[in-house]
């Protein structure tokens, strides 16, 4: 019943618009004037608005935008290579800002000021290789440099040292992560999807004697200013471990391993004071990879050396955990 | 408008579409193989006769194009090329079932890329080959019924441009299959 | 000579071969598609900002089954939002965009009577028709449309246990897809040659409007692109329904191990995004061009550095192949091509860069008529400046990381094809519907629909940008889960406001655009003084587009307002005066 009420309610509003149009077009009949040709009042009314809405206004509600909403965005870079980063960003968002308040406000006082009117005729003038010129190398030279910059801080992460860094596993699926520690050999065991059964969830190769050590855990604790190398797998899907407080992104591709290297450089309790203290390292999933995509989470927890030790201890170590099956 | 023309010209353009279809797939033939775990096996001997057949084929469908831009009867050459593609057709079913009975699969248990992507290459250029037998039937027919002079030869040549292009690629994915 | 044959009404309206009638088809599927996927953004932006809340108009759309008591199923959430896409980017934004104006415009602008080949355009058509067909069908099945973005990735996208639409919905969205990439090339081939062979005495490929130019080199780009979707995708189908292993390798799903070994999601993306990027182009290149004609048309100016936005189009065309990878800067790959990517990237402002100087530089000292179509081709240089910048962040790997599969790139692609490519549209449709449809569209609607679709478009995008900057990821059915977003709830309930505004606001022009056709004023042969041929044809439109004499093209497109003329424009056919010098 509600069904039919609508469609007759929508059928009725079409109507009355038509019905709105054809008495607004024999008006203009009787008045013999054209009311749907664009007229003087209409250059001057349109060229206005668009100077305040797509100038002023529009303008402002960046400016306001930035101010109020500014706020909200990631808190400074809880990494090392996440300040560069950050510097990076800083640098770059204030060359598009530069621009886009240059650009913006010329489009914005050129529709107004060259609206059309009596007498003023355009001026016919089509070309000038001098300035496309000067537009076409400026800009070459302004993106080489940010080209240039952008290409060292990603050398700088992607080819770090991580020769001395704590090997950590993190393994994907749906709808959750397992971290898994190298222990003290520094060492992931061999892996092989074929083995997860039971309790050896991560289808960890026993027979690997890099394995013996490593830990599972459900959570994941790094000691400040101590480099990590995580290294990523997948059980099923695309997975993306995004660790947006530390700036770490990597997906997690079942059939390959991937990896990021990075030193976190707050500890959990400096960010609760500085944020608040609900605030908490998180990592989120950020690929599409199913119903759950939204809720997979895991805590990451920066610490000091003593917190960590005292934590990785009470962890089992996979030899114990697992017995080897033949 | 010249129909001549345009017609050559928008075959010419779709068989760039198809030049780009195949080059998607030779492509990530050869990104997938750069990983590793690829089984090496040998081509199946059947499309070494694939390969002859269709150079012999368009050697006559050429021969053919001439003759009726002479005012010659060129049906008996279209008819051959006809059955040479049709040879070739029989000739890569062979193929595959040589490389099944090799142990090189499509899928399943047993299988590798490496199969996988001759099968399913050599699949693809079968059945755009299915479409230029469609056209070389109509040609034929056409030529048996005296339709081609000298002066109305369109439908011969642009099915003998497709036809070409059809052994062009063919000889390259064999060469690519074999030393790539 | 027009050709006079009988014409049923099957010949007239449905098989036709006239190129008007084909562009007005697809521009028909593609505004009614577009409905659809505008609709489907509304439902999931209910969700959005008022997760787990119960909408009775979401149980209206989408039954019980995939809005028990009115709540959103997470699974139909991944549905509409990869249909959502889908529809918007392939449906509405390439055929609805290509489709029409390059069949429309084509052989009018070029001065020949139709296409190369009347009945490969036609089939072009009805190929999309049957895609659409396919497409709106698989929106029904019972384990829902494809769902696994409309960037299917697998093996998300090869696994029907890892999300129900990956069933039969995945299988009938990769037909749909074949079905379009043909529809596509069947078109595209038919552009570039009519542009190459069918040009009319004079015109020379540099007198051609510059939309013209835009529409050609959009057909090129895909050409060369779209097979390769073709490929990737076929190779899919392989995984998906023959157990090969191309994509796959190493599963476990619902605790079964698979036999797939040795394949790569990875090759997936590299095939994927070699289409994808083009794609782009290939939308926003018909648009740019469109907006040349628009702007110089209402200055009363030529547009401004006609050769550089030609060679400025050819370099865009150039580069959108070269930067795919910039999507998968956090895949893995090796750092070097990361750089690679970065670099050419980032180059790719330059020749954009270009563009929106010699636009600005076109405005002024114009004498700018404001009709609805000029208003949507203003607002297209101001979203696309706005929406280009951010891309300066996106396209720089290292500044990717944090940003990457965020609301900061859905802000990005919104605005940039979303709002500027729709405005091109709109601007298109307004500007030449006098041509399709021999009657006006009503003004007063068009200023309605564009100032509320302007505000509401940098309303529901722009504070985007801000979320990905938060940390947000796309494509989550809520934002509950993470307390670290609790106070972003405000952003997302102004963004859906706007949102369902300015999708409600869309239905105006539908109004407007088929009132028009059948109420609409009857519209003179050349209602905006325009200089480009299609206004010299005869506005009851005729097959072969001219009664007598093609008109010879003796100067190039854009004499406005030229010193010493009668008159503030030129019509390309007019010969040139004594002592009058060509530019």
């Amino acid at each position: 019943m509600t069904n039919i009420l609508i469609i007759v309610v929508i059928l009725l509003i079409v109507i009355t618009l038509v019905q709105l149009l054809r008495v607004g077009d024999l008006l203009s009949e009787i008045k013999n004037v054209d009311n749907n040709k664009v007229t003087d009042k209409d250059n001057n009314t349109q060229a206005f608005l668009f100077f305040m809405i797509g100038g002023v206004i529009y303008l402002a509600l960046v400016i306001w935008q930035i101010k109020y909403w500014g706020i909200h965005i990631l808190p400074p870079a809880s990494s090392v290579h996440g300040e560069t980063i950050d510097s990076l960003m800083s640098v770059t968002m204030a060359l598009i800002l530069i621009v886009f308040f240059i650009t913006q406000p010329f489009l914005a006082w050129f529709t107004y000021r060259y609206r059309r009117s009596k007498n003023k005729t355009a001026l016919h003038y089509a070309h000038n290789n001098k300035l496309e010129m000067i537009w076409t190398i400026v800009p070459t030279v302004v993106l080489s440099g940010i080209i240039l910059y952008g290409l060292s801080v990603w050398n700088k992460i992607t080819m770090s040292d991580y020769s001395e860094s704590t090997v950590i596993e993190l393994y994907a699926k749906q709808f959750n992560w397992t971290a898994r520690y190298s222990g003290k050999d520094n060492n992931l065991g061999k892996s092989n999807f074929r083995l997860v059964k039971g309790a050896n969830i991560l289808g960890v190769d026993m027979e690997d004697t890099f394995s013996k050590d490593d830990k599972i855990t459900n959570e994941v604790h790094l000691v400040v200013n101590k480099p990590v190398l995580l290294k990523f797998r997948s059980q099923d899907v695309i997975h993306s471990a995004f660790l947006p407080h530390f700036r770490v992104q990597m997906n997690c591709v079942p059939g390959m391993t991937t990896q990021f290297a990075f030193t976190p450089n707050k500890t959990t309790s400096e960010m609760k004071t500085q944020e608040g203290e609900d605030f908490e390292y998180n990592l989120l999933c950020n690929k599409i990879c199913g119903v759950a995509h939204y809720n997979m989470k895991m805590k990451f927890i920066v610490e000091t050396q003593e917190e960590y030790d005292a934590w990785l201890a009470s962890k089992a170590d996979l030899s114990e955990k697992l017995i080897t099956s033949k | 408008m010249n129909k001549n023309r345009t017609s050559k010209q928008l075959l010419i353009i779709g068989i760039v579409g198809i030049i780009m279809f195949f080059a998607g797939l030779t492509s990530a033939y050869v990104v997938r193989k750069a990983e590793g775990n690829w089984l090496e096996f040998v081509m199946p001997s059947w499309f070494m006769l694939s390969t002859i057949a269709i150079i012999i084929s368009s050697i006559l469908l050429w021969i053919s194009v001439k003759r009726v831009k002479a005012d010659k009867s060129s049906f008996i050459f279209i008819f051959i090329t006809l059955l040479l593609g049709i040879f070739f057709s029989y000739s890569q079913i062979q193929g595959w079932q040589q490389l099944v009975s090799e142990g090189i699969y499509l899928t399943g248990e047993g299988s590798n890329p490496s199969g996988s992507f001759l099968y399913v290459i050599t699949l693809l250029h079968l059945l755009h080959l299915a479409g230029g037998l469609i056209t070389l039937c109509v040609s034929t027919i056409n030529a048996k019924k005296g339709k081609y002079t000298s002066s109305n030869y369109l439908g011969i040549e642009l099915t003998s441009i497709y036809w070409h292009f059809l052994g062009v690629l063919w000889i390259y994915l064999f060469l690519f299959f074999k030393y790539i | 000579m027009s050709e006079n044959h009988k014409e049923t009404f099957i010949t007239k309206y449905i098989f036709c071969q006239d190129h008007k009638m084909i562009a007005k088809q697809f521009l028909i599927t593609g505004m009614l598609m577009g409905i659809v996927g505008m609709v489907m953004s509304l439902l999931f932006r209910l969700q959005l900002s008022n997760p787990g809340e119960s909408f009775a108009i979401l149980e209206w759309f989408l039954g019980e089954k995939w809005a028990p008591d009115g709540v959103l199923d997470p699974n139909m959430y991944l549905s509409l939002v990869t249909m959502h896409g889908t529809i918007l980017v392939f449906w509405v934004l390439t055929a609805g965009l290509t489709g029409t104006f390059a069949n429309f415009l084509i052989p009018l602008q070029i001065g020949a009577r139709d296409m190369a080949s009347g009945f490969i355009n036609m089939l072009s058509y009805w190929f999309f028709f049957a895609a659409t067909m396919v497409m709106i069908f698989s929106l029904f099945v019972e384990t829902g449309p494809a769902s696994a973005g409309w960037t299917i990735y697998p093996p998300l996208s090869a696994l029907p246990e890892a999300i129900p639409g990956s069933g039969l919905g995945q299988d009938l969205w990769l037909v749909g897809m074949a079905l379009f990439i043909v529809s596509s090339l069947l078109g595209g081939l038919n552009y570039i040659v009519t542009v190459l062979n069918l040009r009319t005495i004079g015109m020379s490929m540099m007198r051609l409007p510059l939309t013209i130019w835009a529409l050609f080199i959009t057909a090129i780009i895909g050409v060369l692109s779209f097979p390769v979707l073709l490929s990737c995708a076929l190779l899919l189908i392989f995984d998906r329904s023959f157990g090969t292993s191309f994509y796959l390798s190493d599963i476990i799903i619902n605790g079964e191990a698979l036999h797939h070994t040795g394949g790569s999601p990875i090759l997936f993306e590299h095939l994927f995004w070699f289409l994808g990027h083009p794609e782009v182009y290939i939308i926003l290149l018909p648009a740019l061009g469109m907006v040349s004609e628009v702007i110089s048309v209402n200055s009363r100016k030529p547009i401004f550095g006609y050769k550089a936005m030609v060679y400025a189009l050819m370099a865009i065309a150039f580069l959108s192949f070269i930067v795919w990878g910039h999507h998968m800067f956090v895949t893995g790959m090796d750092p070097f091509l990361g750089s690679v990517f970065t670099f050419t990237t980032l180059l790719i402002a330059i020749p954009s860069g270009v563009k929106v100087f010699n636009y600005l530089t076109t405005l002024w000292k114009g004498s700018i008529r404001f009709t609805p179509a000029m208003l949507f081709a203003i607002g297209f240089v101001s979203t696309f400046i706005t929406g280009g910048l951010t891309g300066l962040i996106l396209g720089d790997s290292a500044l990717d990381i944090n940003v990457h599969d965020t609301y900061f790139v859905v802000g990005h692609f919104h605005i940039v094809m979303g709002v500027s490519a729709i405005y091109g549209m709109f601007a298109g449709v307004y500007h030449w519907f006098p041509k399709m449809y021999g009657r006006m569209m009503n003004k007063k609607l068009g200023y309605i629909h564009f100032w509320i679709t302007f505000i509401s478009a940098y309303g529901v995008f722009f504070p985007m940008h801000f979320l990905g900057l938060a940390g947000l990821p796309r494509r989550y059915y809520t934002n509950s889960e993470f307390p670290m977003f609790d106070n972003l709830t405000d952003i997302n309930d102004i963004i859906t406001f706007f949102a369902i505004l300015g999708g409600l606001i869309q239905l105006i022009f539908v109004f407007n655009f088929f009132y028009s056709i059948f109420r609409g004023r009857k519209a003179e042969k050349n209602p905006w003084k325009s200089n480009t041929l299609e206004w010299t044809t005869p506005i009851e439109r005729i097959h072969g587009n001219w009664p007598g004499e093609i008109p010879s093209v003796h100067r190039w497109a854009y004499d406005y307002s030229k010193p010493g003329a009668d008159d503030d424009f030129i019509v390309q056919d007019v010969p040139l005066k004594e002592g009058e010098t060509e530019h």
